[in-house]
């Protein structure tokens, strides 16, 4: 078990830097998600650590260790891959057993961890079988079995869900949030699924070209967003933006309609000043059904998405298009007119030109 | 009911060339040959039924069974040479990717040849008196070699030059091969602290077997049909020191114009070649990954 470090990391491939200048620290036993769109970084960082890329400047430590030119077998990390990455002509048993045969490791011990590890998985029955002979989340299990069994100081997870389907991907969820407590050994979780990452962290590393944009718990990162991209990529549906005005105490959006400022944010109004241009940052399931309240504006329903738990209404005010989260009992259609008002100090303010929230 | 009909007809008529072409080209001289195994077949060619007479010929006849033996010791070591070659210049291929594109043709440029010029080439380097060859082997101060002329060394010698030949096609299949790996299982394997030799022999030749044994199919049926280079520079010679089973029937049948027990011999390593591709087939399921 090891923290880690991470100072000021520049990595180019050829003339494009995909890193501009990146600094972190993981402590020991965290689970740390790194998410952010395709292209943002993240899997580049992950391999950075595992040793499979080199880096242009920086350093990086793991544990106490400066590992910048060590190699990726002396790491003592674990990875388990996008694709699982196992070896098909080996059955379940040697593969879990490849890298403590490298290491040296008597048979009998190394039969020992592999049980050990089949047993947690639920995988002893699988042992003699290749990996064509399982389905994905078996061979799922056996990648993480293959990285359990070398009781690595860092777990690195790139991607590990992406080719399950929906269902199997909630239960893996689930099974490697349980392991990790479990475990208690650091971890690095690569993924693009806000839902993965709110589900499983304990700090969630939100990146974007390169760039951490924000680094907090699922909720922090949730409840108070660094900025318009944090906002927009963590949640789901996305937060609604809406371009805005401070005008004598009220929010005014560009075709009239406007709120009390008070009332959506006490506190924070008083930061603004008057004519200000602002963005509006509302989620979905912060919309209130306010049927009495004369400050609620009209939302004319365009599209209707019944989730079952809940329904989402696709609106259009204030000239923009926006999406509210509202009770299925309220079996709206098309076409109809529902009175919304967004919840009081549910609702994020961002400067429209750099898109930092404003405390 | 005419839709069907008319399908039908179509799928006939579509089919109908590849059909006539199998069995004008492939099944009829085949199915001739067995037929002409149980003839005795004059000089004049007049042909009567003589049952299983040229198959006990062949069971008695010493020269059937020296032909037998030289042609699976020929496929042995040339097969064995070319996919220990075949591989190792796939590895280097691979992993020398930045090497200029001329100088890769020039790697697998030797099975471009034809058989016949190939073995005209190696006559001349070979002869004992003038070749190349010997003169490199005196130069060194070790004694010239008889090469094809000598009955222990003129096996050996066409295993070699074949192996110079088709090895570059046996390495193309087997580059084909690696570049087809799954580059995570490399990775996988470098975290997991496999040295560079473990990962070639725990990761690389057993992931590359299916391709091997596909090499393996593709170049047993031709080495064990092996047959133009030896007749360009030996004729099976020295003292039918390479007269394979293919040369010893070509003999039988156009030489001494005993077509039946020529058939009988072809048909016998015919099924010698299906015996052979029926076991590699069963290997690559087995090597399957």
């Amino acid at each position: 078990m090891a923290s880690i470090r991470i100072r000021n990391l520049v990595k180019r491939f050829g003339n494009v830097t995909v890193i501009p200048d990146l600094s972190l620290d993981i402590p020991d036993h965290e689970f740390v998600v790194l998410v952010g769109p395709s292209g943002c970084g993240k899997s580049t960082l992950l391999r950075i650590l595992a040793g499979l890329e080199s880096v242009n400047e920086g350093d990086v430590y793991i544990g106490e260790e400066r590992v910048n030119t060590v190699p990726a077998a002396k790491r003592d990390i674990a990875m388990v891959f996008q694709d699982y990455a196992l070896y098909p002509h080996m059955t379940v048993r040697q593969n879990m057993a490849f890298a403590l045969e490298m290491r040296g490791m008597s048979k009998a011990e190394i039969e020992e961890r592999v049980q050990k590890a089949a047993k947690l998985l639920h995988i002893d029955g699988l042992l003699d079988r290749r990996p064509k002979a399982l389905s994905g989340g078996q061979r799922q299990r056996v990648a993480m079995g293959r990285a359990i069994v070398r009781d690595p100081k860092v777990f690195l997870f790139d991607e590990p869900l992406s080719n399950l389907d929906a269902k199997l991907r909630a239960q893996v969820r689930a099974e490697i949030k349980a392991l990790s407590q479990q475990l208690r050994t650091t971890m690095v979780f690569v993924t693009h699924d806000q839902i993965e990452a709110m589900t499983m962290a304990d700090r969630i590393v939100v990146m974007q070209s390169g760039v951490i944009q924000q680094v907090g718990s699922p909720e922090e990162v949730y409840e108070k967003p660094a900025n318009m991209f944090v906002a927009g990529f963590i949640g789901s549906p996305s937060m609604n933006f809406i371009p805005a005005r401070m005008t004598d105490g009220e929010i005014c959006l560009e075709d009239g309609v406007s709120f009390p400022a008070e009332r959506l944010f006490p506190v924070r109004s008083q930061a603004i000043e008057a004519g200000q241009p602002l963005t509006l940052g509302v989620r979905p399931e912060h919309f209130l059904f306010a049927p009495d309240d004369p400050a609620a504006f009209k939302a004319q329903v365009s599209l209707v998405e019944p989730l079952g738990s809940d329904t989402l209404v696709h609106f259009t005010a204030g000239g923009i298009d926006a999406v509210a989260r509202v009770s299925p009992d309220l079996r709206p259609k098309p076409g109809d007119v529902l009175p919304l008002i967004p919840a009081p100090n549910k609702v994020h303010l961002f400067m429209p030109e750099t898109g930092e929230a404003i405390c | 009911m005419d839709t069907s009909n008319s399908q039908k007809a179509q799928l006939a008529a579509l089919s109908a060339p590849s059909v006539i072409f199998t069995v004008v080209m492939i099944a009829f001289p085949f199915c001739y040959t067995i037929w002409i195994s149980f003839q005795a077949v004059s000089a004049t060619g007049m042909m009567r039924f003589d049952g299983v007479a040229n198959y006990v010929r062949m069971v008695k006849d010493g020269q059937f069974w020296n032909g037998l033996w030289i042609t699976i010791y020929l496929y042995v070591l040339s097969l064995t040479l070319q996919l220990v070659c075949g591989t190792a210049l796939a590895l280097l291929l691979f992993r020398a990717r930045r090497l200029p594109g001329f100088i890769r043709s020039l790697f697998i440029s030797p099975f471009m040849l034809p058989p016949v010029v190939a073995g005209m080439m190696w006559l001349i380097i070979l002869d004992p008196s003038l070749g190349a060859a010997n003169y490199i082997l005196t130069s060194l101060g070790l004694p010239p070699s008889n090469w094809l002329a000598s009955p222990a060394l003129v096996v050996p010698t066409l295993a070699l030059i074949d192996t110079w030949q088709w090895t570059p096609y046996v390495a193309l299949i087997v580059l084909g091969g690696l570049q087809s790996l799954p580059p995570s299982v490399y990775e996988a394997a470098e975290i997991d602290g496999a040295s560079r030799t473990k990962t070639l022999f725990r990761i690389t030749l057993p992931l590359l077997l299916p391709t091997l044994v596909t090499a393996m199919v593709l170049r047993s049926v031709d080495l064990l049909r092996f047959f133009d280079l030896i007749y360009i520079t030996t004729q099976g010679g020295p003292a039918n020191a390479s007269t394979t089973l293919n040369i010893y029937g070509f003999r039988m049948g156009f030489e001494f114009f005993q077509f039946g027990y020529a058939g009988a011999l072809m048909i016998t390593l015919s099924a010698l070649v299906l015996g052979v591709v029926l076991a590699l087939n069963r290997l690559r399921n087995a090597v399957a990954w």
